[in-house]
């Protein structure tokens, strides 16, 4: 990412400057950054109608979606400030594993602080480690996170020699993921409060101007005085953190942790991001839309499945609504 | 991403019955058998038993039986069932061919299917999203009985009867919280693969033996019973390398190492056999070794077809999958029948060789063998 100033990158910085504040007046009124929301709608919509007898509309049902997406929402959040510094982290999934089973080892050992603390420090360990090794050695953060990917999986696998571990502890249970505040059952309330946290320092705090002009050009970001270093590491701590934090979420809905958890949710993460509206590539993004994206996904796969469809046509059809949800929400248009 | 599709090609087995079926030891090579011709495979002592997960006595899935006025009952009760399975694979779908066919017999229709690949928050989510449509039965795999429990209690509450099939809950007793568990005959399966491979090598040798590093009930017990067979009943057999696999889909890797350190090799077994066996097969064939016999567990078109041209593997020892699915909807209506189910069911293994391919796949998979496996048996 630190490309040194050119002749050639001086001109697209200026250019960049011009077509970003244009585009930043035209967002406003291009449709295609609320195409999301729509897709999300029409998509609930579609379901609400098809699968009217089959308790898709239920409050149940609805609550349950975001019950069960929301450690791959939470997640997103953390992975759109990744993305758009310019970086990406695979190591989340693995990070989720570990970080669940040290919660669960020294909740039943130690106790409850302890192990709630135990379980994040996890996460912040993983990711100074990232950090450090990208911004430190430069290197590319695909290939440091693709190596912390495989360490911290097996260390998940070999901390309990790949047994699982149950979770006794209510008040972490009911703290992390099976208890409900009032109405609310508290992962929907954490996720309200990761994408809340997130939107403000995103859009609304310097560090999110930060992250995206890191990501945009990042020897542009260092000239202008931010410390770009600093930016990758923080993103990395707290994607890592975030993961673990979704590790303690798992481990409290299913009230118990295996090495196995979150194994399947790296790509879901990415692709909740990148729906909703992050570049791949850095720059620009969206928390708000992350949620969506990982709406979105949470919601194909809960009606795919009460529409009866076995398990390989399940896997057709959301590939289908998929590539049909994202040709409307990220089509560029023509140059 | 990958780790979970790699393990998500497991499959589960086992069998009460001693099959006594030919082995090939065609190969001209197999100096080790010192005959050339096909070896009888003999069934050895049993020297330890499949038992259920709390020690339960294992019940032949034949013992089930309904009556036809119980049969009529079940028809007018306009039942549903789910399918919430651990992955996806030719063993998942053998299971629900056998189960669809059943509760077609008893008039039940599958309204959902569900496929974990073995994320135990993913098969929460699953029972979970399940449970809006309100069904009667549930068919199940656990993908861990500790991490599943909470969700499978959430069935329980909604009404919901559960079949187990291997893996039971934690915490959970048959008759209040199941119905019932099914499952192979898991230390047949591994004993059968031992007397296939002894019989292919001449009781003699030098042997391999790839095992499945993870924890998973299933190949965990079926690796144990492999061992335990050949260490009791084959004094003159040793097991020259103890390889875990714990990434499947690199157990080429590890089989190449293994041949280079141990290239007068007689027999390897292998865990499972998509991917792992077929990863050893790569190695064998890169390696230009014709002459160690390979058994593995599952039936898979590749190792089959290896089999039928007379090559490494020389037996395939599988569970009879579609008998299991029919087994887990025939206890799903003991359960509607509040009729009491014995607690733990075993559905019998199959040695499949070069001799009763069409059979065993019949047998196994309620289906013909491939036809590059057919064509080469010609």
């Amino acid at each position: 990412m630190s490309v040194p100033p050119t002749a050639e990158g001086r001109t697209s910085r200026v250019e960049t400057g011009l077509t970003r504040s244009v585009s930043t007046r035209l967002r406003g009124l291009d449709p295609r950054a609320y195409v999301v929301y729509v897709a999300f709608l029409l998509i609930l919509a579609f379901f609400a109608i098809t699968l009217s007898d089959d308790g898709f509309v239920t409050s149940d049902n609805l609550l349950n979606i975001v019950e069960q997406t929301a450690p791959i929402s939470i997640m997103a959040v953390a992975v759109v400030f990744v993305l758009s510094a310019g970086e990406i982290d695979l190591s989340i999934g693995s990070v989720v594993a570990l970080s669940s089973l040290v919660a669960a080892v020294v909740l039943r050992d130690v106790g409850l602080v302890p192990g709630i603390a135990a379980g994040l420090g996890t996460g912040v360990a993983i990711g100074v480690v990232n950090g450090l090794f990208v911004t430190l050695l430069r290197l590319p953060s695909f290939l440091v996170t693709l190596a912390t990917m495989g360490l911290v999986a097996g260390l998940a696998r070999s901390i309990t020699d790949l047994e699982s571990v149950a979770v006794t502890d209510l008040t972490f249970a009911d703290v992390f993921g099976s208890g409900d505040v009032g109405p609310f059952p508290s992962l929907i309330l954490w996720t309200l409060a990761a994408v809340a946290v997130g939107h403000f320092f995103y859009r609304h705090r310097r560090f999110g101007a930060h992250v995206l002009a890191t990501g945009d050009n990042a020897a542009a970001a260092r000239v202008t005085g931010i410390r770009v270093d600093r930016v990758k590491l923080a993103v990395l701590v707290l994607s890592a953190t975030t993961a673990a934090l979704a590790g303690l979420l798992y481990a409290g809905r299913l009230q118990g942790a295996n090495y196995n958890l979150g194994s399947s949710d790296l790509l879901l993460v990415i692709a909740a991001v990148v729906i909703g509206g992050t570049r791949l590539f850095g720059g620009s993004g969206s928390v708000v839309g992350a949620l969506i994206g990982s709406l979105i996904m949470g919601t194909l796969n809960n009606g795919l499945i009460l529409s009866g469809l076995s398990a390989s046509e399940q896997l057709i059809a959301q590939g289908v609504l998929l590539l049909l949800a994202i040709s409307l929400t990220l089509r560029e248009p023509k140059a | 991403m990958r780790t979970h599709r790699l393990i998500a090609t497991l499959a589960t087995g086992a069998a009460m019955l001693v099959l006594a079926a030919c082995g090939d030891s065609s190969s001209s090579d197999n100096e080790a058998g010192g005959s050339a011709g096909p070896a009888e495979i003999k069934s050895s002592k049993s020297v330890g038993q499949t038992t259920g997960p709390n020690g339960e006595k294992a019940t032949p899935t034949s013992a089930l039986k309904l009556s036809v006025a119980e049969i009529e009952r079940v028809k007018a009760g306009g039942y549903t069932a789910a399918l919430t399975w651990h992955q996806s694979s030719d063993f998942t779908t053998a299971v629900t061919a056998g189960a669809k066919d059943e509760f077609a017999k008893l008039g039940i229709s599958i309204v959902a299917t569900t496929n974990a690949n073995f994320d135990a928050g993913k098969q929460k989510n699953d029972i979970e999203t399940v449970l809006a449509k309100k069904p009667s039965v549930m068919l199940t795999l656990p993908v861990d009985p500790v991490t599943t429990a909470s969700a499978y209690r959430a069935a329980n509450q909604a009404g919901t009867k559960l079949v187990l099939l291997s893996n039971v809950p934690k915490g959970f007793s048959q008759g209040e919280d199941y119905v019932a568990v099914v499952t192979d005959d898991l230390f047949q399966m591994g004993k059968q693969a031992a007397d296939a491979l002894a019989a292919a090598i001449g009781n003699e040798g030098k042997v391999a033996y790839f095992f499945h590093d993870a924890s998973y009930y299933v190949t965990n017990q079926r690796d144990q019973a492999f061992k335990k067979t050949i260490e009791a009943n084959y004094p003159k057999i040793e097991i020259v390398a103890d390889e875990g696999i714990a990434d499947p889909n690199k157990a080429q890797e590890q089989a190449s190492a293994i041949l280079l350190k141990n290239p007068d090799l007689d027999g390897i077994y292998v865990t499972f056999s998509q991917p792992p066996a077929e990863g050893v097969l790569s190695a064998l064939r890169n390696n230009g070794n014709t002459k160690a016999r390979l058994v593995s567990l599952d039936l898979d078109e590749p190792l089959a077809l290896d089999m039928a041209r007379g090559g490494n593997v020389t037996a395939l020892v599988t569970d009879k999958a579609y008998e299991l699915g029919q087994a887990m909807a025939r206890s799903a209506a003991y359960g509607l029948l509040d009729k009491k189910a014995p607690p733990f069911l075993v559905a019998p293994a199959t040695t499949v060789t070069k001799a009763n391919l069409a059979e065993g796949y019949q047998e196994s998979l309620h289906q013909a063998p491939p036809k590059s496996v057919l064509d080469a048996t010609k």
